[in-house]
């Protein structure tokens, strides 16, 4: 048998630890190791996006990593969007401009779309299709999404404006 | 009871609608953007095994010996399935034309390249997967048949010895006076065109857990199925089981666009099943296994085409000859691609006469699958590039060309010369809308200008059909018996008043349940999210077929509109005698049964189901304490096809103009889409924010076939495409925004007026976007007539253009 290695690490604020083949990729521990199904897995080779996560504060592909290199990191999931009050302004944002029709690929596009505004607020379409050129969508042509995403980062200005009051 | 659905909005009993037609939010939504939608993988039954498939390397070996044991002495494995144990167990796939179906895994030989040779049940997939490289299979290579321009000859390896040729179907096509429209043509307009094979790709691949039960002879299958029943009967078919006693449980599915199945993934895992003691066994398709042997490669095409033209610019004759590359098997149904043009033929064209001469052959290229628009995008592309050959030929304007010949719309109802009914429509009202959008005449000065300067920019106008509500008679020339597709929704009313609806089909991402939702609530006035819309496995459900051939909005509705309209039958019965009133003079509006005439004399909905399922003793005689029923729909006036394969199929015809401005770079060849403008009418839209997310799909998918996406094989019939970095997806960065109207011609004839509206934007945009392209290559005398006009393709043209013009005389 191959031999277990001990991963930790935290997902949406909650900590794991768990014993885990090495070859063990970092998407397949996440759905099937921790049930956190809510991140999907489109081609297992990095291009597509469904699988995008947030590591460490960084968008990544957790079909490309082990579970093995997450030990020790911050993770969130689509999961964590999804707070007590509701959903988060950026799922709110999906749903009023139809940004998805399967929503197969859409949790991924929803925590790229959590890092674009991060670090760009205020994103000018140019930003928006550089972040999310890597995000596959076989439905919406894209459209939707691109509205989508200018909305989320709206309410979530609005949303900071709110706090800052 | 016999029922009229309406076919206008007016119909709904509302003095105000509220979602029917609205751009509402989708009650699917909440589910898919929090993760909870339950996608196939996400299943886990108890004591669940995993499948792993080992695929043929070969495009077409004899399998001399497999050797399992090695692999069924791994821990873990739980079992090991080959050939024998297909050839013991099942049947075939049954296809159209029959005789072309392979077993779902190998037996004796494989045909192409990925072809399921072995399979493995596992405790984990990774376990699965180590053990199927422990299967050891010897092959005898045969001959290949790659290329379907000579798989025909003689001397040619056969897939199917028994069947003595490779040659599926041959068919000769004659509507009209064909020769005389030819010979009386002043000019005859001819070119040859190659469609290559592109695929659906959804997002996520097939997947299914299925459960054999030894005892009962059983067995229950979940899965990505876009097609339940339909699912059931070919399994119980291969499986040498009754129909009756295979649950077919369809989960949510991450995209379909055709080929969403998986019938030998399906076989494979339930065989698994009855090897591991009636233990369930997963498969997920990986996207390597999608890409090599999956559901959804389509159209693989060569064709020959004419247009006869009058000095005019009027068409009066189309030819096609067809060569159609099907690959290994007809096992997908990819043969119906080959039969729908019937359905639109001549397009939007007044043509008087048409001939379709097709040749279908086996190769040893994957099966082919359905995929969205199901045949009509090549065709178009042909015909829409004919059309602008012929404009340039007789110095017309390429809008102008098409205005001239566009049915009018006092001509509809329509039959085309392929024997199709299309039920309205004005295509020169969305041309003059597209032509106002674009500002064509200023289009046409900035292409000018650019010319000036050397630029290569071009302009696309294309009009198409869409062929609406799908139906088995369309068919009929591969072999597909019947007429009618049913589909059915059982609604109930419980005692407070709250209404669920049951469906067949799960969802896949175009929004029926928010639309059934939608009629509901405006029927029997309630809010949508009140509304319950459940899916029924095929143990329960209606009859039912599930998305497909743009039909399932219009069918649904029909479905659920002739429940309602019988639930509200026996609710006026209460109210009058609630009400005491006659019955004639009760009626359904807002939510309220009530008198008409008599201001005030009404009750809500709520309280007369109320009385119906609790008050018996105010219940007319005979009455049934029941506000439930099952309603099931299928397209009205549909015909049996006479022997040249005419036919009313298709219930709706929708039309679009697209117009696209693209820019080709002359060192490069690619093609950069500048502007992108749509004029689309598919009658009334129920959800008009679904219908353009409809259509924006279709142009992503329509740029994709017309500049990017192929399935490549080298002359071997091996595929050189096995991941996305092969099979390039458009992005983002690819697809245009585009600028959309909305024309609304209502249907006479389908519920509320709605046209089918699925796939219409994928069978416009390849043929817009080469149409453009070519209009920018058009001073050099340069034509694409390959999809997709890769960098590359047209680099070529280019440069061959060029060394050409260098060598004319003066």
């Amino acid at each position: 048998m191959t031999q277990q290695h001990k991963v930790r690490l935290s997902v949406n604020g909650r900590a794991y630890e768990r014993e885990v083949e090495p070859r063990t990729t970092l998407v397949d521990f996440l759905r099937h190791e921790l049930g956190l199904t809510g991140t999907h897995v489109g081609c297992e080779h990095g291009v597509c996006g469904a699988c995008t996560i947030i590591k460490d504060g960084k968008a990544v592909r957790s079909c490309l990593m082990l579970a093995v290199q997450a030990d020790g990191a911050e993770l969130q999931t689509v999961e964590g969007l999804h707070g007590d009050n509701g959903l988060h302004p950026i799922q709110e944002a999906f749903i009023e401009k139809h940004g998805l029709q399967c929503g197969f690929c859409t949790p991924g596009f929803l925590m790229t779309t959590v890092e674009l505004l991060g670090d760009h607020p205020d994103p000018s379409d140019e930003d928006i299709r550089e972040a999310l050129g890597g995000n596959l969508c076989r439905c919406t042509g894209y459209q939707s999404i691109m509205e989508s995403v200018r909305l989320a980062g709206a309410k979530l200005r609005a949303g900071a404006a709110v706090q800052a009051d | 009871m016999s029922t009229r659905i309406p076919t206008s909005l007016d119909g709904l009993p509302t003095t105000a609608r509220r979602f029917v037609g609205k751009e509402v939010r989708r009650i699917e939504d909440r589910a898919l953007v929090t993760g909870r939608a339950e996608f196939i993988d996400n299943l886990v039954l108890p004591d669940m095994l995993h499948c792993a498939i080992q695929r043929s390397p070969h495009p077409h070996a004899r399998i001399v010996r497999i050797d399992t044991s090695r692999a069924e002495a791994h821990p873990g494995v739980a079992a090991v399935l080959t050939g024998a144990d297909l050839e013991r167990w099942c049947n075939p796939m049954v296809t159209a034309p029959a005789g072309w179906g392979p077993y779902s895994l190998a037996v004796g030989k494989t045909r192409f390249v990925g072809e399921p040779v072995a399979a493995v049940a596992a405790s984990s997939r990774y376990i699965a997967e180590d053990a199927c490289e422990l299967i050891d299979v010897e092959y005898e290579l045969l001959p290949v048949v790659a290329d379907p321009c000579v798989a025909t000859d003689p001397g040619s390896a056969l897939l199917y010895e028994e069947n003595g040729t490779n040659l599926m179907l041959d068919r000769a096509f004659t509507w009209g006076d064909i020769d005389g429209v030819f010979a009386a043509a002043d000019k005859v307009f001819s070119a040859k065109f190659r469609w290559n094979r592109v695929g659906a790709n959804p997002t996520e691949t097939f997947g299914c857990v299925c459960q054999w039960d030894l005892v009962q002879e059983r067995l229950t299958c979940h899965g990505a199925y876009q097609t339940p029943g339909f699912m059931a009967l070919g399994r119980a078919h291969t499986l040498k089981l009754a129909a009756n006693q295979i649950n077919i449980i369809s989960h949510p599915q991450g995209g379909g666009f055709g080929g969403k199945g998986g019938p030998r993934g399906t076989d494979i895992a339930a065989l698994l099943s009855r090897k591991a003691g009636g233990r369930p066994v997963k498969y997920i398709e990986d996207r390597m296994e999608y890409l090599l042997a999956g559901g959804g490669q389509s159209w693989d095409r060569y064709y020959d085409a004419a247009l006869a033209v009058r000095a005019d610019g009027t068409v009066t004759g189309f030819r096609v000859k067809l060569l159609d590359d099907q690959g290994a098997s007809a096992e997908g149904y990819g043969t119906i691609s080959v039969a729908k043009p019937l359905a639109a033929f001549t397009g939007c064209y007044r043509i008087e006469a048409a001939q379709y001469d097709v040749k279908v052959v086996s190769t040893n290229r994957a099966p082919s699958y359905p995929y969205r628009g199901y045949g009509p995008p090549p065709h178009n592309f042909v015909l829409e590039s004919l059309m602008d050959i012929a404009a340039r030929g007789l110095g017309l304007d390429t809008a102008e060309m098409r205005r001239r010949n566009y049915i009018r719309p006092e001509q509809f109802p329509y039959t085309i010369p392929s024997g199709n009914e299309y039920d309205s429509g004005n295509y020169e009202a969305a041309l003059d809308k597209v032509l106002e959008m674009a500002d064509y005449g200023r289009l046409r000065e900035e292409q000018a200008r650019a010319r000036a300067e050397g630029r290569l920019v071009g302009i696309g106008v294309a009009s198409t059909i869409e062929p609406g509500v799908f139906d088995w008679n369309a068919y009929a020339t591969v072999g597909v018996p019947g007429v009618g597709v049913p589909e059915g929704a059982s609604v109930g009313i419980n005692i407070l008043g709250e209404v669920t609806v049951r469906v067949g089909f799960n969802l896949q991402g175009q929004g029926q349940y928010t639309l059934a939702a939608q009629l509901l609530a405006d029927y029997f006035g309630v809010e949508m999210d009140a509304v319950r819309v459940v899916y029924a496995d095929t143990d329960n459900a209606p009859p039912h077929f599930g998305p497909g051939g743009s039909r399932l909005g219009v069918a649904i509705t029909g479905a659920i509109l002739g429940a309602c309209q019988a639930i509200t039958e026996k609710l006026r019965h209460v109210a009058a005698v609630l009400l005491q009133a006659p019955f004639e003079q009760v009626e359904l509006m807002d939510g309220m049964l009530r008198v008409k005439g008599v201001p005030g004399a009404q009750m809500p909905m709520a309280q007369v189901v109320g009385a119906l399922l609790s008050r018996s003793d105010l219940l007319p005689p005979g009455m049934e304490a029941n506000a439930s029923t099952t309603s099931v729909w299928t397209a009205p006036g549909r015909t049996a096809p006479d022997a040249d394969g005419r036919c009313k199929s298709y219930l709706t015809a929708a039309n679009a103009c697209h117009v696209v401005l693209v820019e080709v770079d002359p060192e490069t060849g690619k093609t950069e889409i500048l502007k992108y403008f749509i004029a689309d009418d598919c009658g009334t839209r129920l959800n008009p924010a679904t219908v353009e997310g409809m259509i924006q799909g279709g142009v992503a998918q329509g740029v994709g076939a017309a500049l990017l996406e192929q399935y490549v094989y080298n002359e071997n019939a091996q595929p050189l495409v096995s991941t996305f970095m092969d099979y390039l997806v458009p992005s983002i960065n690819e697809v245009p925004m585009t600028e959309k109207a909305a024309l609304v011609t209502p249907s006479p004839f389908a519920p509320l007026g709605a046209k089918g509206c699925g796939e219409g934007a994928i069978h416009t945009t390849p043929a817009a976007v080469i149409c453009a392209i070519n209009d920018a290559l058009a001073p050099l005398g340069a034509m694409v007539r390959e999809t997709p006009a890769s960098p590359h393709q047209v680099w070529s043209l280019i440069r061959a253009a060029r060394t050409a013009s260098l060598h004319v005389p003066k």
